[in-house]
Order: C-alpha cells, then structure tokens, then sequence
C-alpha cells in the first residue's frame, strides 16, 4: 500500500491493514471505512473484511469496526485539517488526496434550495488506491492510431467502475505523448492536454503532476471539463485531449465542441459496453452521429483477468484483447492489432513495455 | 560599603519585578488586540484564500510578532510534522506558549473552544466561530485596560518601595 495512503489512515485502521499479507496489500484497490461497521478492503479478488489484528475475512461478524474517533481524524487528515477549503468537492461527493488516490465520501447530505450545497456526518469513506501501471495502454493503443495517416482517433473508454478506465486513460496519455516505446522514431508523440476536473488522472500536487503523463503533455487541474476544454485548445493548442469520466450533459457538449475543433479526443464514460453509451442522453448522441472512431470496453476483472474489447465507430468489434491480473502484463488475443505507427506491414509494437 | 551595595541590590532587585508585573499588565490589552488582528487574519484566509489550515497558521506565525507567533508556528508543525488533529494541535499549541505571553485564563478559554471547531466545518461557520472569538476577546479587552491603568502605577511603586523596605530592615 502507497505510503501517501497510510499516513492518511486513523491509526487503528493504519495497523490492521499493515498487518495484511504483502501480496494482499501490493494488490489493494479500495478500503472501505464505514462509522461502526466492518473493515472492507477491496482486491482483484473481490471484497474482504479485515480484523484488528489485520486477519482477511469472508465473515463481517470478527471485522475491526471504525469508531467515530477514527472517522473524524480521516475526515481531517483527508482534508488537510482544512473542510471549509473543499465545499466544491463535498458538494460532489469525493476528494482527491495527494497521490492520485480519490477518496467517495457518503454521509448526510445538506441542502439548499433542493441542490446539494455539501456534505455533514461523513461516516462512509471510499479509499480508492490510484496505481501507475506503465504499459497498460499498449495492446489497446495500436488501434487508437489510423495507420494511413497517423492520427489519432477519437476514441471513448467504457467500463464499470473500478474497472480501470483511469489508469488506461493515463498510460495512453503517456504514451502517446512520449510515443511508443517501439515506434518513437516512426510516431514521436504527439502534443498532449489533460483536463483533470477531479485530479485522477495527473495527481496534480500544486499544479505538477504526481504521475508520468509523458514529456508533451500539459495539465488543467481541477477545471470542469467543459470549459476547461474549450481553454485548453485555446490556450495550449494540443493535439490529442485527454478527459476522464463524461457523465454531465455539458461535458458531452464540450465534448462535441471539441471534436469539431480539429482535435483528438480520449474520453471515458461510465458503461457496461456500447448500448448503454449509446443510451445516455447528451453523450449517446454523439455515439449514435458515429463521432467516435472507436470504443474500448473494459470489463469487470474476474479471477484476475479482465478482458478488453474495442469497437468500430458503429460498435462493431475489431480486437479483443485479455490482460492478466490488475496492472499485469496485457497479451493480445485474438485479433492482430495493426501496425498503426508506420508502413510496414507485419510488425506491431510490443505488447506490455513501459512507457 | 559592600553593605550599601547589597541595599541598592536589593531596591534595584526589588523596582525590577514591579517594573515586569507592571509590564505584563500593559502587555495584556496590546495582546489582546494583536491577537484579534490575527485572527481576523485567519479569517480572510479562511474565507476568502480558502487557505488549507497549516499554510494558513503558518503564515500568520511568519508576520506575527512573538509570542504570538509561535502559536501559530507550533500550530502549524503539529499538523504538519506530528500529523494530530487541528483541535489537538491548537491545544497543544496554546498549552506550549500561552506561559510566555501575558494574557489570562479567560482569554485561553476563548481561544480553547475556538480551537473545537477550527478547520472541522465549512466555510461560513468557521467565519462565525472566528468572529464570536474575536467579539469576546474584544469584550475582555477593556477590563484589560482597566486593570492596567489601576495597578499598573501601583505595582511599579510597590516594587520599589518592597525593595527598599526590605533594604532598610536588612541594613
């Protein structure tokens, strides 16, 4: 477990989880912190409960029980001893912490006239542990790459979450700022803008990236992304942006607007797969005017693997591709993926190299 | 002679803890106020900076004047450095320093119950915890001042005068 999470933790907490096998701790996804109720962590392999003496559990009944002393030092470390400094993100429900990690807070909401101005009594806490995994974009990039001209294509990442939609989005921004590391010489990278609306993607720490997005590759932290889109091509003129989770209508609008500025487009949407992209109000629009060229679809890991599909622009499949374990190294499957980054037919970029 | 030195000695000792008594009840109500400034200080950076508490106390324990600027710097090491929590770390910190400034129990008292809710709420109540301190610190300030102006004279004389008494019995 990254040490910018542990020192987070209430100290009870702190010692039951550092009491867990290493392989456990190494593959930890979330913790759960509940006000009076079990422990839970959350692996590849699926939910367990931890005791004080930090034994894994099926069984809630034995779990160590946060108490409100453990919740209310969370809640003040998480927040820089700071509350009042994070209004926007309790309205949202979620605070990014140093690190990349984003924490989901659930307690009572307080309104005002109807709309929900933040959040009091937070006694659910969601730890969701932000990981780097270099390579993870390199079976899915080969097909995100036209190979006639080399651009880029406007491509949506949908999944579940906790599926890894971030962490893939991140390794694409990496690579294709860098270039991929097989084909930099024919594809150098391009130029790069992320709009991080809740600082996952870059892990932004006083405006610098806490995580390798690649050498071109500029950062709007915490700006919404509609607007914050817009700015960035105005301002920073990149080639490919980059945006994480289109859920709000505006964002699909800043989306098209994009789109229609000459610029490559990677988003991602929360989805089981194409029909309920489709589905979605202001974003299934786009997906039904064929705006994307392609879809990645993530599905849910089960007994460590997890497998990968991408789609035509009419969500037709072109590849599917598996890749083992959280964060391992991803094979191809069936389906060659195209030599995107130059002529010469055959030879495809290696799956799994760090960016 | 040797004696004569001991008795001014002995007036000298005698003038110069009147003189300090004195002096802390003059330094009492120009605490008081400064400490209302500051945390008047704290306020806008709260309210307006949305400044994260530690960079906050820590700032303000850079332009204050000691003592009261290391409250605020011990403040803002033990949220940083020793990781407690803001109520804690306020508590230690007035424990810590509140010896080496002239101010009384009630103004700590003040300054403790404002430390419950420092950084735990959102923005407009922390402005309301900030402001009610800042009115009954005010509210304390004139007994300051009224104290002062009684005693002050009476100390320093008093001082003194105890030196030179004691002087004259011992001569």
């Amino acid at each position: 477990m990254p040490e910018s999470v542990l020192r987070l933790l209430p100290a009870a907490v702190a010692a039951a989880l550092s009491r867990l096998p290493r392989d456990v701790l190494g593959g930890l996804e979330e913790i759960r912190i509940r006000e009076g109720r079990p422990l839970e962590i959350v692996t590849a392999q699926g939910s367990r409960f931890v005791s004080a003496s930090g034994g894994l559990l099926a069984d809630p009944d034995g779990a160590y029980r946060p108490t409100r002393d453990d919740c209310a030092r969370l809640l003040d470390r998480i927040s820089n001893h700071s509350l009042y400094a994070l209004e926007e993100e309790l309205r949202r429900g979620y605070i990014t912490v140093r690190g990349g990690h984003r924490i989901g807070l659930a307690g009572r909401a307080v309104l005002e006239r109807g709309a929900v101005r933040h959040l009091r009594d937070v006694t659910c806490f969601n730890v969701r542990i932000a990981r780097e995994v270099p390579g993870a974009a390199a079976p899915v990039l080969p097909y995100l790459i036209d190979p006639d001209s080399g651009a880029v294509r406007h491509a949506l990442i949908v999944s579940p979450p906790g599926c890894g939609k971030t962490t893939l989005l991140r390794d694409l921004a990496c690579q294709i700022s860098r270039g991929p590391a097989t084909a930099r010489r024919r594809w150098p990278g391009r130029r790069v803008g992320i709009v991080d609306e809740r600082s996952e993607l870059a892990a932004c720490a006083g405006g610098v990236p806490g995580f390798d997005v690649g050498p071109r590759t500029d950062v709007l932290d915490a700006c919404p992304k509609a607007e914050g889109m817009m700015m960035m091509i105005r301002s920073m003129s990149p080639e490919v942006l980059v945006v994480d989770e289109i859920g709000r209508p505006e964002d699909a609008a800043g989306l098209r607007e994009a789109m229609l500025s000459g610029v490559r487009v990677l988003a991602s949407a929360h989805g089981e797969g194409y029909a309920d992209v489709a589905g979605k109000p202001v974003l299934g629009e786009l997906v039904r005017e064929k705006r994307f060229d392609r879809y990645v679809v993530l599905g849910r890991r089960a007994g460590g693997r997890q497998r990968i599909a991408v789609l035509d622009e009419t969500g037709r499949p072109v590849a599917e591709t598996e890749a083992g374990g959280s964060g391992g190294p991803k094979r191809p499957g069936t389906g060659v993926p195209p030599d995107a980054f130059a002529g010469r037919p055959g030879r495809r970029p290696e799956a799994g190299l760090p960016c | 002679m040797l004696k004569l030195a001991g008795a001014l000695l002995l007036v000298a000792a005698g003038a110069l803890l009147g003189w300090m008594h004195a002096g802390r009840l003059a330094e009492r109500p120009a605490q008081i106020r400064r400490l209302v400034r500051l945390l008047s200080q704290l306020e806008t950076d709260i309210a307006y900076g949305l400044t994260p508490l530690p960079e906050a106390f820590g700032r303000i324990g850079r332009q204050a004047t000691e003592p009261l600027a290391s409250l605020f710097r011990t403040a803002a090491v033990r949220l940083e450095r020793d990781g407690m929590a803001a109520p804690e770390a306020w508590r230690a910190a007035l424990d810590s320093v509140w010896e080496l400034t002239a101010m009384k129990n009630a103004e700590k008292e003040i300054m403790l119950s404002l430390g419950n809710t420092l950084g735990a709420t959102d923005r407009d109540d922390q402005v309301r915890h900030l402001r009610l301190a800042v009115k009954q610190l005010e509210s304390l300030e004139p007994e300051a001042a009224e104290e002062q102006r009684r005693y002050e004279k009476m100390w320093k004389s008093l001082g003194l005068l105890g030196g030179a008494l004691v002087a004259v019995i011992l001569y």
